[in-house]
């Protein structure tokens, strides 16, 4: 929408601004080149508005570079089996839970003493327990949910004789539901310990 | 300095016009004789800045893509989301060096109710283009001229361009830019599969950050706006790690204990991450020196103890626990010390201090959840989201002022972001797959 002023007047940016302070009668327009302090940086030296992901990162132009923080992140302190090396078996039963609950029902106790059984007669096979949780709570808190799950049904397992050092768990918190519909009947399915085995 | 002497008149000026501007009727869309704005006023919250933003003039070059429109246009929703302006919309541009022209626009602006005019003039060479901003008070009989900033960037970076001129018109009024040029952060993706994308903070531009075909959780700007600090599965179990998705730098893993390594929060001050790690039991809140990997130990209990979120002092985190039987928010000093409790009776989880210190907000169970928001000494609990659907994940805006969320109320999972006094909230999100866990970033660099 080019206007007849636009036409008439092409110059440069650097002038426009001490032009029109001159045609200006307004006292104020002398800071047009001139921003407060407090003005923030011009942006001319932006972010890539995309970040990247992948082979070419998005121009690295946010700030002025930094050395690199020298993470020296701790270390796990114990080697941790790959979970996709266990498999699920039918000897082994999940066992399930109340609703924010991590205690072991007694039905469920059976069930874990069958687990129990099994992996002391198979003392050739590593266990691992996951633990989940259904979708009502929220993530993090899920996630200490289903880890606290895994760690009863651990203990558990351990007060029934297997050796502690068999056994991984991992919490998956609500991330891998075994169902999906949004009632009790399938919370309650996915508020769960799962046992899988590996041999040694 | 300049603007503070500007300001305080003008602010002072401002009370006084919202305190007699009823909210008046929108005159029929005047066309100012030999000037090719048009006004069509919408909205007029009595209790908002009405300003005009024309279409920007264009000094030179050709503007094949409309980059002219695309700034006035972005600026204005920007002022809106705001919720401190409501935009006289105008089509049509003031013609630049013409003082007679912008006299009768401002004139007609005015008139229709205006108090504020932005006057945008956009050159264009080739991929670079340079804006000047002018921003007048239409409330002074001259016209008086606020301030003038100029911008730069190419054609592609006019977005940003827009939210940085939206966000100095917002200093300028009060005092604190505005939170327009900034970055959400979230979680996309079916159940099993989740990676960590990156929008501005209208959504626009969404790219992945992360493609690791695994599950991706919780990401946390880091308070420089370069990184972001998040749970991943990528090597099996949940671990920390850090991404800095604008450089290329490789992923630094920040906590890979046996058991969770959880639900991370930056310190104010960048330098310590909180976290809720297992590995000595059950779930307690550590602090990890992120330069020398020192870690502390912060609870001692044996609940669940998770979701730490700093206070922007420093001085204190909140956190969640479940130590009386349900989870509940919590306040600690930094050094573990004067624990008390914040939140009684129902469920609640993902505190989120604000960044102006005033106000926590969680997520309670009702309805599904519900944002809710209570004051750092415990009082004035109150309700923030009343549905339709389950609203959780808070998020603040730097200005302290909005939240970004995840919400179902549209079917999937999307992010919104709203404004504390209830103003509905707005689609950020509306992409396939589940959006969730925003993390709004800090101010860009």
């Amino acid at each position: 929408m080019a206007t007849r002023a636009a036409h008439i007047v092409v110059m440069s940016l650097l002038l426009f601004g001490v032009v029109l302070a001159g045609c200006a009668k307004r006292p104020a327009t002398t800071q047009a080149s001139a921003p407060a302090p407090t003005a923030p940086p011009a942006v001319s030296s932006p972010p890539a508005p995309a970040p990247a992901p992948s082979p070419t990162p998005s121009a690295p132009s946010m700030a002025a570079p930094r050395p690199a923080p020298t993470t020296a992140a701790p270390r796990p302190t114990t080697a941790r089996p790959s979970p996709k090396e266990f498999v699920a078996i039918a000897d082994l039963k999940d066992i399930h839970f109340d609703f924010d609950k991590y205690d072991i029902r007694p039905s469920d106790a059976k069930t874990l003493d069958a687990n129990a059984a099994w992996l002391k007669s198979h003392a050739d096979y590593l266990a691992l327990i996951e633990g989940h949780a259904d979708e009502r709570g929220t993530n993090e808190y899920n996630l200490a949910l289903g880890e606290r799950r895994a760690k009863s049904a651990m203990n558990y397992l351990v007060s029934q004789g297997v050796q502690a050092s068999r056994i991984t768990i991992i919490s998956y918190g609500e991330e891998r539901p075994q169902c999906t519909e949004k009632n009790e009947g399938c919370w309650s399915k996915n508020r769960r310990a799962h046992f899988l085995v590996k041999p040694r | 300095m300049i603007r503070r002497r500007i300001l305080a008149p003008l602010a002072l000026g401002l009370v006084l016009v919202l305190a007699w501007l009823a909210p008046w009727s929108p005159p029929p869309a005047p066309r100012a004789q030999g000037v090719e704005v048009f006004l069509n006023v919408t909205g007029g919250g009595a209790k908002k800045l009405n300003i005009a933003i024309p279409e920007f003039a264009l000094l030179g070059g050709t503007d094949p893509r409309g980059t002219a429109k695309l700034l006035a246009s972005v600026a204005g929703k920007d002022l809106t989301f705001s919720g401190l302006f409501s935009v006289v919309a105008a089509t049509g541009s003031i013609p630049p060096n013409d003082i007679a022209a912008l006299k009768e626009a401002w004139t007609a602006f005015a008139a229709a109710g205006a108090h504020a005019g932005v006057h945008g003039l956009l050159a264009l060479r080739g991929e670079q283009l340079e804006v000047e901003m002018r921003l007048y008070d239409l409330t002074s009989p001259e016209h008086r001229l606020i301030a003038a900033r100029k911008f730069q960037g190419t054609v592609a970076q006019a977005r940003r361009v827009a939210h940085r001129i939206a966000d100095e018109i917002v200093l300028q009024f009060t005092g604190e830019p505005g939170v327009a040029d900034t970055k959400i952060a979230y979680v996309l993706g079916p159940r099993g599969a989740k990676e960590l994308y990156i929008a501005d903070y209208d959504g626009a531009g969404a790219a992945p950050v992360t493609r690791n075909g695994s599950i991706n959780l919780s990401p946390v700007w880091s308070p420089d706006a370069r990184s972001l600090a998040f749970t991943s599965f990528v090597q099996g179990y949940p671990d920390l790690y850090r991404v800095f998705p604008f450089e290329r730098r490789p992923l630094q893993t920040l906590a890979a204990f046996a058991g969770i390594n959880s639900a991370p929060a930056w310190s104010p001050d960048g330098r310590s991450l909180a976290m809720t790690l297992s590995k000595d039991g059950n779930p307690e809140i550590y602090v990890l020196n992120v330069a020398t990997g020192a870690l502390r130990r912060l609870t001692r209990h044996a609940g669940i103890d998770t979701d730490p979120t700093w206070s922007p002092t420093g001085r204190q985190l909140a956190f969640v626990s479940d130590r009386t039987g349900t989870p509940h928010v919590f306040v600690t000093d930094t050094d573990g010390a004067n624990v008390r409790q914040l939140t009684t009776g129902g469920f609640q989880t993902q505190a989120r201090w604000s960044p102006k210190g005033d106000t926590i907000v969680y997520t309670q169970r009702q309805d599904g959840h519900q944002l809710w928001a209570v004051n750092p000494d415990g009082s004035s609990p109150r309700q923030l989201t009343f549905g339709p659907g389950s609203a959780q994940s808070a998020s603040w805006a730097p200005d302290g002022r909005h939240l970004a969320f995840q919400s179902i109320r549209l079917g999937r999972s999307q992010i919104f972001a709203m404004l504390l006094d209830g103003t509905p909230p707005t689609q950020v999100t509306a992409g396939g797959g589940e959006a969730t866990s925003p993390s709004w970033s800090p101010r860009l660099p």
